[in-house]
């Protein structure tokens, strides 16, 4: 039987057992040792490739998406690194620059202007008081006393003059543009005007200051602060919650399910505007009694952050997890059919260990979209509820109560308003493009 | 069909309840009391006046006289902002006004939104396209109050010579036109997206291939076939979005100082007045689920494909 070598049928896969024996026939010289760079490149070629990295490649393509990372990163310096630089603070009360415009004219062009003034505004009007006074210096001079109906009469006409002469009176913007003076970016009250022509180094009030004098670009880094703040809090707060109750309630299924679903299915279509108002107005108040009852850490941290921006987070926590919990649960659902699953339950592993390590991993995708997506929505939320003066509250500010506070003086002082709602429409734009584009480069299925 | 109604009206009964309770707990949580004004009143002046409102009973006494006088469609009586008028008679002289202002802007946001994103659809990948989708981003980027300051400032006389439509509401035709457009821009931003996508995916059907075949017009092919279809998905959007576009109308309605029931909410807040707070929140919530009833309902009509029984 030596000889009667097998061959196998054509297409076979099975190995050929002569081959295999023959393999152990190499000359001893057959080998040799991997060089040290041979070894480095081994390693090169086999670096992978992970989710993250391939997710970054996909996102660093999509340009809308990139540009709004820069602004959301340049917002974030400027909300946090911002007031550092600033010498004035959010509430600090600058004496002597209330309500400065974010321009100003030089000293001279001021003089000039008010020159220009004085020249235009016609004969020189005299106020009431003024009016009677020489009327009754002339009466007395001719020897006469002044009637009481001549008095009136008197009065009456300088009130008309007086009237017709403030309408035709010129304001500084139309003195200045008729003698071509242009005014300097950055607001300056007089005093710092002079301070600087002394030579000091003066900061600016680049967006004016509010007419308690408080500088309007710190308020605004402030308020974006608050903004990012109570959008990331809030997110967090959400995922942690929304992960926790979906992954059980999906795990889990059946009664449990059944019990979870439907509680989510009342607090969905809980009006949660309505609740919002209300619970935020609640618990400030209850925050502040808790922050000043002690001295634990719990308090300090109440401190750290603000009862008003605790409230606000929790307010939005408690009633946007739901979304969140039903994507987790969905995902879940599908996830613990798979082989893997039923490979660590054979093991012995515990339902919260497969949770935490079998399937949330595998849904991170959707979890860090809807996480990100959040932030966006919180940030509207806050703005709406700080508008309606039911969110945070002086001497903290935000946003929203910035331009409710400019709304007053709208005619006037436009730019109060238009700032703060620049930027946080702009925040609330870029952090939901940039959501898309996530979404597009974690699930490149959805992709449309 | 019967059965899911049963169990989403039953739902419904339940959120009620459990929004009546949360608001109860939660007002009452707010500290201060109605009876404070610019003179502190005594403690036996409150303690009286608790009395006679049936304030100085157990929390879980009150709720359950609340609920039970609710049942009989009972909503109490204001003790502050208009003592002793029947809640129920001021939600009603208030609520039209907010929902006229609400309606109209629904429905500007339908008839422009719709079209505006079958046009982006259709001229897919055309400068049109680009800029609809530009402007319906942005817009969906706007808090409500931004698009109702911008508005109020540019048309109201901040710019000189512009001024084409009061600032303040005062009733007239022409007041309704501001606080309209300003409720109506995200629905509007929104709508025209969904429905920019919703042709694109109908579009691309089998059966617009057929009636291409057929040599039908494209208007045809457009608003009847395609559009028809996918309008299914934007129904759905309706129901969530009356009940923001009513919650907006808080905004809208301290913007404009409009007389409406959003701003009264807010202020009874603000004023303690138990029994409005409450009305108002239920009556609210009542309306918002009822309407998210009714749109789905609708769906079910538009679309006999889907089964409501089967959960989503």
């Amino acid at each position: 039987m030596a000889k009667t070598k097998k061959y196998n049928k054509m297409g076979s896969l099975q190995p050929n057992i002569d081959d295999i024996l023959d393999w152990n026939k190499l000359p001893e010289n057959a080998f040799e040792p991997a060089t040290a760079t041979e070894k480095e490149s081994f390693i090169q070629e086999r670096e992978s490739v992970s989710y993250w990295k391939d997710a970054w490649r996909r996102l660093k393509k999509n340009t809308v998406a990139m540009v709004a990372l820069v602004i959301i990163i340049l917002l974030t310096i400027f909300a946090f690194a911002g007031p550092q630089i600033v010498p004035y603070t959010y509430k600090e009360q600058i004496r002597g620059s209330e309500a400065l415009d974010p321009w100003h004219y030089t000293l001279e062009d001021q003089q000039k202007i008010n020159d220009y003034i004085e020249e235009h505004s016609g004969s020189k009007v005299l106020s009431v008081e003024e009016a009677i006074e020489q009327a009754r210096a002339e009466a007395e001079a001719n020897g006469e006393t002044l009637s009481r109906v001549e008095e009136a009469k008197i009065r009456a006409s300088a009130n008309v003059k007086q009237e017709s002469a403030a309408d035709t009176e010129i304001t500084a913007k139309q003195a200045a543009k008729e003698l071509g003076i242009k005014s300097k970016a950055f607001g300056y009250s007089n005093r710092e005007l002079q301070r600087k022509a002394e030579g000091e180094d003066v900061f600016p009030h680049v967006f004016g200051t509010d007419d308690q004098g408080r500088d309007i670009m710190v308020r605004v880094m402030v308020g974006t602060r608050v903004s990012i703040i109570v959008g990331v809090c809030a997110a967090i707060l959400v995922l942690l919650i929304g992960a926790l109750y979906g992954s059980v309630s999906g795990y889990c299924g059946g009664v449990v399910d059944n019990v979870m679903q439907r509680i989510v299915e009342i607090i969905y279509s809980i009006p949660e505007m309505l609740i919002i108002l209300l619970l935020s107005a609640t618990l400030k108040p209850a925050l502040e009694q808790f922050q000043n009852s002690g001295d634990g850490v719990l308090q300090n941290l109440v401190t750290l952050l603000g009862p008003n921006l605790i409230s606000m987070f929790i307010a939005f926590g408690m009633l946007y997890w739901v979304t969140m919990s039903r994507i987790i649960r969905g995902q879940i659902l599908q996830l613990k059919q798979q082989e893997y699953v039923t490979a660590a339950r054979a093991l012995g592993a515990k339902g919260g260990r497969i949770i935490s390590r079998h399937l949330l991993p595998n849904c991170v995708g959707q979890i860090v979209t809807t996480t990100f997506l959040q932030i966006p929505s919180a940030i509207f939320l806050e703005s709406f509820l700080s508008f309606l003066g039911v969110g945070v509250s002086a001497p903290l500010t935000s946003l929203g109560s910035m331009c409710s506070e400019a709304l007053s003086g709208l005619t006037s002082y436009p730019y109060r308003l238009f700032i703060p709602a620049a930027i946080l429409s702009l925040m609330i734009l870029t952090l939901n493009l940039f959501g898309d584009g996530l979404r597009d480069a974690l699930d490149p299925k959805l992709k449309k | 069909m019967r059965k899911y109604m049963v169990r989403r009206v039953i739902t419904a009964v339940i959120t009620l309840l459990v929004v009546a309770c949360i608001t109860f707990f939660l007002m009452n949580a707010i500290p201060g009391n109605p009876w404070l004004s610019e003179k502190t009143p005594t403690q036996a002046t409150i303690d009286a006046l608790n009395a006679k409102y049936g304030l100085d009973q157990p929390l879980f006494v009150q709720l359950g006289k609340y609920l039970g006088n609710l049942v009989q469609g009972d909503f109490g009586t204001s003790i502050k902002m208009q003592k002793n008028r029947p809640v129920l008679q001021i939600i009603l002289e208030m609520f039209p006004v907010s929902a006229k202002v609400g309606i109209l802007a629904i429905l500007w946001a339908v008839v422009v939104g719709v079209p505006l994103g079958c046009l982006a659809a259709y001229k897919r990948e055309t400068w049109i396209d680009s800029l609809l989708r530009v402007v319906c981003t942005v817009g969906i980027s706007m808090p409500g109050f931004v698009v109702a300051t911008l508005l109020l400032h540019t048309l109201c006389g901040g710019i000189e010579g512009v001024k084409l439509f009061p600032a303040l509401f005062d009733g007239t035709p022409g007041s309704y036109v501001l606080p309209c457009l300003a409720l109506g821009f995200y629905p509007m931003c929104y709508l025209s997206r969904q429905t920019r996508t919703a042709m694109l995916d109908s579009i691309n059907q089998e059966y617009i291939k057929t009636a291409r075949a057929k040599g039908l017009k494209n208007g045809v092919i457009v608003f009847k076939h395609a559009l028809r279809n996918a309008l299914i998905p934007v129904i759905t959007y309706l129901g969530p979005q009356i009940a923001f576009t009513l919650c907006g109308g808080l905004v809208v309605e301290t913007v404009f100082s409009i007389p409406g029931l959003g701003r009264y909410f807010i202020q009874s807040i603000q004023n303690r007045d138990y029994p409005l707070i409450m009305g108002t929140t239920i009556f609210l919530a009542a309306f918002i689920i009822v309407m998210n009833l009714l749109v789905d309902v609708c769906y079910k009509i538009v679309d006999p494909r889907i089964n409501l029984t089967r959960g989503n």
